[in-house]
């Protein structure tokens, strides 16, 4: 019986795709492009406390296609050296969009999982107003502390859908990918003595993609946010996804985003709880939490009307995580804008663990978008 | 079962209409480009610095707005318009490096210019309008006729950072903008 209703649904959405070749050459008034080169990088240096400072350099080009005004193919490569010297390289994402309608749009392939602000919009270096991620995320190290997201990107698709609801914006993004996966490795020297302070090992749960998945079930996720429009938006994100290989234990995640935009300052904030189930050797399930959040806030000095601090920006952020390797991160940091996609941002660190660790790091980076 | 593939229907058919509306609009409009400069506003600002117009070309932009779509969350309209603004900034498909000084075929008004410009996307003007800029009332007076003359010769002149595009204005445009802008 569900046969009928979906056979209407392809039909509509067969009509729907009718009209847009003779449509498209109306709107090609504008002087269309087909390939377009974007992306970032940054050159950092970093000393860190009973560590030898380092240098480190990434170049991340982005390749947009645009195949016709229904769909556009996009690709974001890491290019950057590993400690022996050699190139590594990364798929970030590789991606295309059909842009089913004008609210609508269908994203299949590798994309950035829309859970939160700081992985689908603020990690690239040029974007993220500090030279490190917040401690909730992974993504370009993340010092002593354990991150409660280290994923940023998967592979499966994506529904999303824009649409004016009264004087601001509702977004919704739902996405179906291959989810996370049991982490073949031994534990972490982290998770061991995380495991004799008594709180419990974490359980280890890979989340970046790889080819293939390590069980039939795939993961379930999206964000629904509401923009008041011109200065904040907040955003409610969720994720749930099998890890184990017999299908039985399962990841979730929410989280709770804020953004808010000033003229002259910007406060961000993002508050993630996970439950990862654990398997007993008596057979019970039982489920294992980690929460943390972030607040961030910048303040550019133009506001003061002197010439020469135009440029710089003040930023500071408060990191915490809670349950099983739990900690607090201070970051405090000057950026000087070069160019509106170039800058200079020297940042200092302090990361406080509950079990004694300590670690400080200092940045300095230049960071550019092209 | 028929309501709900009437539903199904009927969902897809309001997809359908706004298809149909999205590739009607035409990318020349100054009401278009007016939408799309407090989009640009609104929409580029929440993530990053917004970029000047000049740091792609009209076909290179053509091409990263799908992109910016996506990340943003706009709708195919409200791309469209973002689109428009920053093709009206732009004199050729090439980077916008200098002010053209040549004479207007015909006088503009400041309040037209403010309008074509698209200027209240970014800036306030009689408390309306973006706040990525700061206000426009009263800028004359606070900051200088110097000033301001310079900004929009030079938007970067005093900081290389600025995101205020440099637009194609002739001086008999920039001063009619000055002028409307001490009225204020």
């Amino acid at each position: 019986m569900k046969i009928i209703p979906f056979g209407g649904v392809v039909a509509s959405a067969l009509l729907i795709s009718l009209p847009s070749p003779v449509l498209s050459e109306e709107a090609n008034t504008l002087d269309i492009g087909r390939f377009a080169i974007a992306g970032y990088g940054d050159v950092s240096y970093i000393d860190q406390d009973e560590l030898n400072s380092n240098v480190t350099s990434r170049f991340v080009p982005i390749f947009l296609f645009q195949l016709s005004e229904k769909i556009h193919i996009e690709a974001e490569l890491e290019f950057s050296i590993d400690e022996n010297g050699e190139t590594e390289v990364e798929m970030e994402y590789a991606d295309l969009h059909y842009f089913l309608n004008d609210n609508t749009t269908i994203t299949a392939g590798k994309f950035l999982l829309p859970f939160g602000q700081f992985g689908p919009n603020l990690h690239p270096s040029w974007i993220n107003k500090l030279p490190s991620g917040p401690a909730l995320y992974g993504h370009g190290g993340n010092g002593l502390m354990t991150p409660l997201m280290p994923v940023l990107s998967d592979s499966g698709i994506n529904v999303r859908n824009s649409f004016n609801v009264g004087s601001g914006k509702l977004f919704t993004d739902f996405y179906y990918v291959s989810g996370p996966r049991e982490e073949e490795e031994e534990h972490g020297e982290e998770a061991e003595e995380v495991e004799e302070d008594g709180h419990g090992a974490i359980p280890e749960v890979e989340l970046e993609f790889a080819s293939g998945d390590n069980n039939s079930d795939k993961a379930f996720g999206g964000r629904v946010a509401y923009a008041f429009l011109p200065s904040l938006e907040v955003g409610y994100s969720f994720y749930n996804g099998a890890y184990d290989h017999d299908s039985t234990l399962d990841f979730n995640a929410t989280a709770i985003d804020f953004n808010w935009i000033g003229t002259y300052t910007t406060i961000r904030g993002e508050m993630i709880n996970t439950s990862i189930d654990e398997l007993h050797e008596d057979g019970d399930i039982e489920a294992f939490d980690r929460n943390g959040w972030y607040l961030q806030g910048s303040w550019q000095m133009r506001q003061l009307g002197q010439q020469a601090l135009n440029p710089v920006e003040l930023v500071a952020r408060y990191s915490e995580i809670t349950k099983a390797a739990e900690g607090e991160r201070w970051t405090i940091g000057v950026n000087y804008w070069l160019e509106s996609s170039a800058v200079l941002k020297i940042a200092y660190e302090d990361t406080e663990l509950e079990d004694g660790d300590n670690d400080n790091r200092l940045f300095i980076q230049l960071a550019f978008g092209f | 079962m028929k309501n709900t593939y009437f539903r199904c229907l009927a969902a897809l058919s309001i997809m359908f209409v706004g298809t149909q509306l999205v590739l009607a609009e035409h990318a020349s409009d100054p009401e278009l480009i007016a939408k799309g400069a407090k989009l640009y506003s609104e929409n580029c600002g929440r993530c990053h610095n917004p970029r000047p117009a000049s740091d792609y070309s009209k076909k290179e932009w053509s091409v990263v707005m799908p992109h910016m779509r996506e990340k943003a969350h706009m709708t195919g309209k409200e791309s469209l318009a973002v689109e428009a603004f920053i093709a009206s900034t732009l004199t050729a498909d090439v980077r916008n490096d200098r002010l053209s000084s040549s004479d207007p075929k015909e006088t503009k008004s400041g309040e037209t210019l403010i309008k074509q410009f698209g200027c209240q996307g970014c800036h306030t003007v009689g408390g309306v309008g973006g706040t990525l800029g700061p206000a426009l009332d009263n800028v004359v007076a606070k900051k200088g006729r110097e000033f301001v003359l310079k900004k929009l010769k030079d938007p970067k002149f005093d900081n290389a950072a600025s995101a205020m595009p440099q637009f194609p204005m002739s001086d008999a445009d920039v001063n009619a903008l000055i002028e409307y802008m001490e009225k204020l």
